[in-house]
């Protein structure tokens, strides 16, 4: 009875698409996606497992990183996302957290939300130097795997899910990133989504995250002056010259990601669907 | 399915495709992290690089992150003080006279606090600001020894944190300050399936494939091997073969050929896919790696 009647609850709520992010270039890799699936009726989740303590410029990590979560929340909301939950791990310190902690707290967020998709970093792209991607996307993806099966964390007392859709997404400095994998199933293939009706969106959502946009202009603005170089943009850097270089940016990764397609402006992932589990003969 | 494009291509192997040639990356000084005291030179790197860029005026640093207590059949302490005079004999053919001992525990390094290494390496990439980082590509597939790895990952990260004020700047009160160097070249064996994803192959004249060879050599600890004559004339002539250069010199010169033919032999192999006569292959990180929607910005606009 208690089952029949957790069914026709979930049945009724909208379905969600959950993101887990290791930093905050979770917006620039994914938020064109999640605002086209929350443009179709799912509900979001953006979950925030660093704290991006480093994303300052002359303030203290503590500070950052409450900026960063408000602003975080604030780019969310713009995004139409429902929910954030920041888990607050010190940024560039990921890989000191125990893998089992950070996955079962992420399995227990699958069993309660229930996505209908998951979009996650990718612990298996290549020549990304930030590996906090990399712990979380490991961790997210073990999470994915183990919340089907009834044995993992029985206290929870919450019934095993699978998501039946998942999207891997990195930065895109993996140059065999666009690699098919030998076979269909059991594997996540490239895709590349079209995200220009919503890019408007991403840009808006990421003239949020006024902190990071900040400390990245801040940060450029020193490497090219050690090198003897200056950038016109930022002869003087303020918010409105940073958030400028965040649209460069994202018109640039938009263009890298539409690249071999007929999309003006795209995202690429790997991706996992039903084809995932069930081999494409027996589809048809 | 329709509003994506899934991607169908086939893909080519990457292993044994032309490489293209890169220039000598400008600077002055060069900082070479390893696990390990032969590390510098093997079959699979980088002494060739190494030499080159010293002779083009660079100043070079190695840091070496082990103990290597396991290389050699002298007990680990005796192993240790060995290997790190051969590194600093091995070293000095490439034009290296610095060498930074780090000792943590050799093939232990799964269970080391990785953090802290990548704090040291931060520290000495702020203390020697070099222009071009070498180390182990941490990306390379099916790497089985775990120090290569772990080194590679804590260095690959020191590399881009080392630049940013926010990260350690207790550090500033030792006197450093934040240094982002300029490229990032990592290493790895191609002979392993596809192990090394190289993208660019650095070419190597006779002095620099020569004092590779001698970098090498210098390692008598873990490379010199008098049987092997022995063994592969034994070897061969089980296959009615017979190898008269080898069998013409002594059992010490021989051990020494053998390691020439071995070096001689990778060099060509990657300098036959870059068009040259002697090559190493790296993975390189340039300077806007980390930044690809900004790279062509950057290139049209930063002056
Ligand atoms: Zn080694």
């Amino acid at each position: 009875m208690r089952r029949r009647q957790f069914l026709l609850a979930a049945a009724a709520a909208p379905k969600t698409v959950m993101v887990v992010a290791a930093d905050a270039r979770w917006l620039e890799c994914c938020a064109g996606l999640v605002a086209r699936q929350l443009a179709a009726g799912l509900r979001g989740l953006l979950v925030r497992v660093g704290d991006d303590r480093l994303e300052g410029w002359n303030m203290p990590p503590e500070q950052a990183a409450w900026r960063n979560r408000l602003e975080a929340e604030a780019a969310a909301k713009v995004l139409g996302l429902a929910e954030v939950v920041s888990f607050g791990y010190p940024a560039s310190e990921l890989r000191n957290v125990p893998h089992t902690t950070l996955r079962d707290r992420l399995l227990t967020l699958i069993r309660r939300h229930r996505p209908a998709v998951l979009v996650i970093p990718n612990p298996h792209t290549e020549h990304d130097r930030n590996l906090d991607s990399y712990y979380a996307g490991a961790a997210a993806e073990d999470a994915w795997h183990a919340a089907r099966f009834a044995n993992y964390l029985p206290a929870l007392a919450l019934e095993p899910y699978v998501t039946p859709e998942v999207y891997y997404y990195a930065p895109p400095v993996d140059p065999r990133r666009r690699e098919p994998e030998a076979a269909a199933a059991f594997v996540p293939q490239p895709v590349q989504v079209d995200i220009s009706p919503w890019f408007a969106q991403k840009l808006a959502a990421a003239r949020e995250l006024k902190t990071v946009n900040r400390a990245r202009a801040e940060r450029l603005r020193e490497r090219l002056a050690a090198a003897g170089q200056r950038l016109p943009l930022l002869a003087t850097v303020d918010d409105a010259a940073a958030a400028r270089l965040a649209e460069e940016n994202l018109r640039g990764l938009a263009a890298l990601g539409a690249e071999g397609s007929n999309y003006a402006l795209a995202e690429e992932f790997r991706y996992a669907g039903v084809e995932y589990g069930i081999p494409a003969k027996y589809l048809r | 399915m329709c509003k994506w494009l899934l991607w169908m291509a086939v893909a080519a192997a990457a292993t044994g495709q032309p490489l293209p040639l890169g220039e000598l990356p400008r600077g002055k000084v060069v900082l070479i992290a390893q696990p390990h005291h032969d590390d510098h030179t093997t079959d699979y790197g980088m002494g060739g690089f190494i030499a080159r860029l010293i002779e083009n005026g660079y100043r070079g640093v190695y840091i070496r992150a082990s103990n290597d207590e396991k290389d050699g059949r002298n007990g680990y302490a005796q192993n240790d003080i060995i290997n790190l005079r051969e590194a600093r004999a091995g070293l000095r053919h490439l034009g290296v006279d610095e060498v930074v001992s780090l000792n943590w525990r050799n093939d232990f390094m799964n269970p080391i606090p990785l953090n802290e290494l990548r704090e040291q390496l931060i520290f000495l990439i702020r203390k020697y600001k070099p222009d071009v980082v070498l180390g182990h590509n941490p990306w390379e597939h099916y790497q089985k020894n775990p120090d290569h790895r772990n080194v590679g990952r804590a260095l690959v990260e020191a590399y881009w944190m080392a630049g940013d004020r926010n990260v350690h700047p207790e550090h500033f009160a030792l006197g450093v300050t934040p240094h982002a160097a300029r490229h990032f070249y990592g290493k790895g064996r191609l002979d392993w399936g596809l192990g090394q994803q190289s993208n660019v192959a650095i070419a190597l004249n006779e002095t620099q494939q020569r004092k590779k060879e001698l970098a090498i050599a210098a390692h008598r600890n873990v490379y010199h091997n008098p049987g092997a004559k022995k063994a592969y004339l034994a070897a061969l002539a089980g296959e009615g073969k017979a190898l008269p250069e080898l069998a013409a010199v002594d059992d010490n010169t021989a051990s020494d050929l053998i390691l020439h033919w071995w070096m001689n032999w990778i060099s060509r192999d990657i300098g036959r896919r870059a068009g040259v006569k002697y090559a190493e292959d790296y993975y390189h990180l340039d300077r806007w790696d980390d930044l690809p929607g900004l790279r062509n910005y950057l290139q049209r606009n930063a002056r």
